[in-house]
């Protein structure tokens, strides 16, 4: 067994690695325990002495003192709880700083990586390796490597000690710990595989429950609570099935431990009692095997149990390392220069997942000026927006900043000059300040006029707590357009010289809508606005509008070049004409 | 209601142990059968573990001495007997001590889902998504590691221990009682200290939920972070989260390791009592010096199971305090319950709102004095600047939350005496963010549909062709096969929505409420659906929510949501007027 953990050592590293930088601590827990152990197998000896002296005073008539006995004793015990006690706080500590700073360069390994990453990875089994993980090989610090380090430590010394006294009766009761390791190792290897499956079932029973949480609202418009309910019990269901598989197994395992124990106490008393009738083995000694067999069964049983908490920590060890080996994502460029917001995209092409989500892309955007962008639902126009924060990669052609790749600029200062507004809302558990100031680099006369400019200080205003009032997640407290205003004065906070929108008029009233770019213009001149829309209307004087169309660019122009060359604009066009001129119409 | 579960007050959450074991005990009441034979079998495998050593040291007395080889065999027979009996029974007391706790888990997880489903939406919109998931998720592992591991130990132990104690008391009342003294100052002891453990793990788990909570937030949302430049800050939150978590784990594992130590101290000293007090009753004559031996294994049966009985009893409080953060959520109950028929009054209109006021707990008041009735087969529009309260409007038709004071009655009934399927079935709302389950865009569609929940692809794209939806597939790549994650972008926010939208179309409400449910598609899209809408059945309410203007230009009726009034617009360009001049208020 050590073997083979030696040549898994050898090919990646192992959970054992991880300890490397606690020694120290390691160290002195395994000496703690070892102290305290000792201790341990040294009190039935001072019993033994102490009535021994007693018999002997009896028989010599002398006067027998107590007080040395009790006095070893006594100190024996304290001996144990000081070093147990301090065993048990090192063990915590230990553990707890593994766990923590493991979970330390977890998240570290994930903050720099790309949110494609972060998606493939899958937040949920990153939440795993985080928490789950993270908890096993906490358990395998605080119980396994000192329950293990202690159980070797008595086994090899009893059965030493058992091997002088007797070593035919000897050999007779070290030949269970074999037995005991046998059916341990086919019962656990089934129990593993079970242990694995059953993981399974509670990640499919976690999803049930996530999505549960997720779509209550859905789940009460359409009053599917039974069909939910149905979908956790199956999976319930299964999950208890896997748990009394595992327990079957285990129900097997341990009177079948207990039983062979017990049938060399019995081969003890048949063998060990033929001995003492043959005289070849004083009574002691066949007493002292009787104890010495009750303290080695308890090692080799928590060696079992552990192997597995060994084997479960190994297996979380190996899914935190697949992240902790992950490439990082390139470490990108050095420029650090002002953008002036020049835009160039020269045949750029990305596929997501298998197919293409945008096909040779080119286009130019002058600094300072204002382009749309528009086509059907699932065009690509949020990949394009992507592409242009560096959100995504392309897998071909060229992203051009100021004549310069995308890649060349610092991200920190590249991010502090473009700001983003997301078609969802993406709003966090804090305050409407952090919320706002998202970005370190926001002064509040920058958080002033982003929010001034976004419409939001009526609103701010009408809080009680005014900028400090606690926002949350999926919040109630906020409409559709709040959100949406919130997240662009988040955007707008940063003082972008670059401005994405995508879709930002879908949940805000033509009448703000028109005051907020108005602001935007006034407050923010000369900074370059991409916006995707869908409505014309809204864009129809701007320098550029772009057809996105099935991945591809069909046309581009401002609005009569592109009324009188594409027909596909001017169906859209047309989609919205009958309202359009309300909302043109001048005041 | 308050539903938020970290505002609970501290009363809410002081219950006694005792109490939680009896709510807990209720969740197996009828393993009665099973309890009585595992308890059966327990009393068999402690007597085969206690008689043991009796018969061994009475065959070490009378046979193994005088050298009577053939008694040794005898014995060595009856003990044989013994331990194959005890296989027999410990086997079966993990089994069915066993299958009790896998049962009480499956039962418990099953009683907090379904109290999950009963709950509002309020409760869901007040407490974290990774907070909730971590009491459901961990919490419940906690009851769950407890009652799949340590439960049959603690019994086992416990029945070894009670058996021992018995032993001891028999063969000397006061040796016994000096012996088993120590056992009464652990008992003490635990007594004091479990209150002070159990909150230090109770302080842990809402840790270890926060920083879940941190975590699925962060991550969920991580393109936010990148784009804003924001990774150190998600290193710096996490971090905080990180150490709160390592503070609190650290307190608790102290906490939970405190008894181990103290019950072997105990031990060690109920083993000095046996030594200096046995010495003292033999040279009185009291004692024997072979009862002394056999009486210092019986203090080893005794201390052994209580020593492990310390390490499970921490096990014990970690589960208790995952039990009293699940009950908190068991505890609640909806605020939407079904009320008695009133007297029905016709009115003619298929919804209407009277003197509706509705503000959200703890908040302002956002709906004020609300009247309006929507007659059957007619379109209405909701418009009116961000904030307005449209969307919560729409939560009130839907029943999502109830009016503060007023009354909504549904086709002259009020809204609340209506059982859910049927409330559910007259009003489809599509929601402003849609929500997918993963799987595929058919699955998403049919999602909740009794009537169609069993349609293959190609009845279902009949019925789709037949309520005029079938041109919407064409968008989805796969069509009705293509796959969708519930998170993430796979699909665009507009495909989102067209499967929203499809979904509610073919459960053929009375009432359809579209809250800007079209807002992120295309307009010639767009108009499709608006055609789709027109050919609905003619009985049919439609209630559409816009800031786009073509998108309620086919409107019967125009009403004008703002800062909490909702005003019948004369006409579409008097709507106009209000919504492109009005003041918006928030």
């Amino acid at each position: 067994m050590a073997k083979k953990k030696e040549e898994q050592a050898a090919k990646k590293p192992g959970i054992f690695s991880l300890l490397k930088p606690y020694s120290g601590l390691v160290f002195l827990l395994i000496l703690f325990s070892i102290f305290s152990n000792s201790a341990s197998l040294w009190m039935p000896k001072i019993i033994s002495h102490g009535i021994d002296d007693y018999i002997h005073s009896l028989i010599t008539k002398t006067h027998f003192d107590v007080n040395p006995t009790l006095v070893k004793f006594s100190s024996a015990i304290l001996f144990i709880f000081i070093f147990s006690w301090l065993q048990s706080i090192i063990q915590t500590y230990t553990s707890e700083k593994v766990a923590r700073d493991l979970r330390t360069r977890l998240s570290d390994k994930i903050s720099r990586q790309s949110s494609i990453f972060i998606e493939q990875a899958n937040p949920s089994k990153l939440l795993t390796n985080l928490t789950a993980d993270a908890d096993s090989i906490k358990l395998f610090v605080s119980q396994a490597l000192v329950s293990i380090v202690s159980s070797i430590f008595i086994i090899i010394g009893a059965s030493i000690l058992l091997l002088t006294i007797n070593w035919k009766l000897a050999l007779c009761v070290i030949a269970i710990i074999p037995v005991i390791g046998i059916t341990f190792a086919l019962v656990l290897k089934k129990v593993r595989v079970l242990f694995k499956e059953s993981r399974a079932v509670i990640d499919w029973l976690n999803k049930v429950i996530n999505e549960s949480i997720l779509g209550s609202a859905l789940i009460r418009v359409i009053n599917s609570q039974q069909l939910e309910f149905d979908k956790f019990l199956k999976a319930n269901t299964k999950a208890r099935d896997y748990g009394l598989a595992i327990l079957r197994l285990f129900a097997g395992l341990i009177p079948v431990i207990t039983f062979t124990a017990n049938m060399a106490g019995l081969s003890i008393l048949v063998l060990g009692g033929h001995f003492v009738i043959n005289k070849s083995m004083s009574l002691g000694d066949f007493a002292a095997f009787n104890s010495y067999l009750v303290q080695l069964i308890f090692p080799i049983i928590l060696i079992g149990f552990m192997s597995n908490i060994i084997a479960q920590a190994s297996a979380s060890f190996e899914r935190i390392n697949t992240i902790l080996d992950a490439p990082d994502s390139p470490a990108g460029g050095t420029i650090t220069e002002p953008l002036r917001g020049d835009i160039d995209l020269k045949n750029v092409n990305v596929i997501y997942g298998q197919k293409p989500a945008l096909k040779d892309i080119s286009l130019s955007v002058k600094a300072g000026s204002r382009i749309a962008i528009i086509g059907p639902t699932a065009a690509g126009k949020t990949q394009l927006l992507y592409l242009l924060t560096n959100l995504i990669k392309a897998n071909s052609g060229e992203v051009l900043f100021d004549g310069r790749s995308i890649d060349d600029y610092n991200s920190e200062s590249f991010h502090s000059q473009v700001g983003f507004v997301f078609q969802d809302s993406i709003i966090f558990n804090m305050s409407i300040r952090e919320n706002i100031a998202f970005s370190d680099t926001v002064t509040d006369e920058s958080l002033k006029k982003a929010i001034d400019t976004a419409e939001l200080h009526e609103f701010v205003d009408s809080l009680p707590e005014g900028l400090s009032t606690i926002v949350s997640e999926r919040g109630a407290s906020l409409s559709g357009g709040q959100k949406q205003r919130i997240m662009l004065a988040r955007a707008l906070a940063v003082n972008p010289r670059v401005l994405l929108l995508d879709d930002f008029t879908a949940r805000v009233d033509n009448n703000t809508e028109k005051k907020i770019l108005e602001n935007v213009q006034k407050n923010y001149p000369g900074l370059t606005l991409i916006s995707v829309t869908q409505k014309i209307a809204s864009v129809e004087h701007y320098d550029q509008i772009i057809l996105l169309m099935e991945s591809e660019i069909v046309a581009s122009g401002n609005h009569d070049e592109l009324m009188s060359t594409s027909t596909d604009y001017v169906q859209i066009f047309n989609s919205q004409q009958s309202t359009s001129n309300y909302e043109l119409r001048p005041k | 209601m308050n539903y938020d579960l970290n505002k609970f007050s501290t009363q809410q959450e002081k219950t006694s142990t005792l109490g939680a074991l009896k709510t807990l005990l209720v969740l197996i009441a009828h393993e009665k059968k099973n309890l009585w034979l595992a308890l059966i079998a327990i009393l068999i495998n402690s007597g085969v573990n206690l008689l043991g050593p009796l018969l061994i040291g009475r065959a070490i007395d009378k046979y193994v001495i005088p050298g009577n080889y053939h008694g040794v065999l005898v014995i060595s027979g009856v003990l044989l007997a013994m331990y194959l009996c005890g296989l027999v029974a410990s086997y079966l007391q993990t089994k069915m001590m066993g299958g009790v706790g896998q049962r009480m888990l499956y039962t418990l997880r099953n009683a907090i889902f379904n109290k999950l489903q009963q709950l509002p939406v309020a409760f869901f919109n007040q407490n974290k998504a990774g907070d909730l998931i971590s009491r459901v998720n961990n919490d419940t592992d906690k009851i769950n590691t407890f009652f799949s591991q340590s439960l049959m130990q603690f019994v086992g132990n416990l029945s070894i221990m009670i058996g021992a104690g018995i032993f001891l008391l028999c063969i000397n009342l006061k040796l016994g009682a000096a012996t088993v003294a120590p056992a009464a100052l652990a008992w003490i002891f635990t007594k004091i200290l479990s209150p002070w453990v159990k909150r230090k793990n109770a302080v842990n788990l809402k840790s270890v939920g926060g920083m879940s909570a941190e975590i699925q937030e962060s991550l969920n949302n991580f393109k936010v972070i990148i784009a804003f430049n924001r990774r150190d800050y998600f290193r710096k939150r996490f971090d905080d989260a990180n150490k709160a978590n390592y503070a609190t784990s650290i307190k608790a594992g102290i906490a939970n390791n405190i008894f181990l130590p103290v019950y072997s101290l105990l031990a060690g000293a109920a083993q000095l009592i046996v030594l200096a007090y046995g010495i003292y009753l033999i040279s009185k004559g009291e004692f024997s010096i072979g009862l002394l031996v056999s009486y210092f294994s019986y203090a080893n049966s005794f201390y052994n199971p209580l020593r492990q009985l310390a390490t499970l009893w921490a096990s014990f409080q970690t589960a208790m305090a995952g039990w009293d953060r699940i009950s908190q959520i068991l505890s609640l109950d909806t605020n939407l319950a079904t009320v008695k028929e009133t007297v029905a009054e016709p009115s003619g209109a298929l919804l209407e709102f009277r003197d509706v006021h509705f503000a959200y707990p703890g908040g302002n008041e956002i709906l004020h004095h609300i009247n309006f009735k929507l007659e059957r087969g007619k379109t209405y529009a909701l418009v009116g600047p961000t904030g307005g309260g449209k969307t919560t409007t729409a939560s009130i038709i839907a029943r999502l939350y109830d009016p503060t004071s007023g009354t909504v009655f549904l086709d002259g009934k009020d809204i609340r005496s209506y059982e859910p399927e049927e409330r559910t079935q007259k009003i489809g709302f599509i929601l402003q963010e849609p929500f997918l389950f993963t799987g595929t865009v058919k699955e998403n569609i049919l999602y909740g549909n009794e009537i169609y929940k069993d349609f293959s692809s190609e009845e279902l794209e009949e019925a789709l062709k037949n309520a005029n939806l079938e041109s919407l597939l064409a968008i989805f790549e796969n069509g009705l096969e293509t796959q969708v994650l519930s998170s993430g972008d796979s699909i665009s926010l507009g495909q989102k929505q067209l499967i929203a939208f499809m979904r509610a179309v073919l459960r053929n409400p009375e009432i359809l409420i579209l809250d800007e449910a079209t807002a992120n598609i295309d307009t010639i899209t767009e108009q499709l659906l608006s055609d789709i809408l027109k050919r609905l059945p003619e009985t049919t309410t439609r209630v559409i929510i816009a800031h786009r203007l073509n998108t309620i230009e086919n409107a019967d009726e125009i009403y004008f949501v703002n800062s909490g009034e909702v005003i019948r617009a004369g006409s579409l360009d008097d709507a106009i007027e209000r919504l492109l001049h009005g003041k918006r208020v928030s």
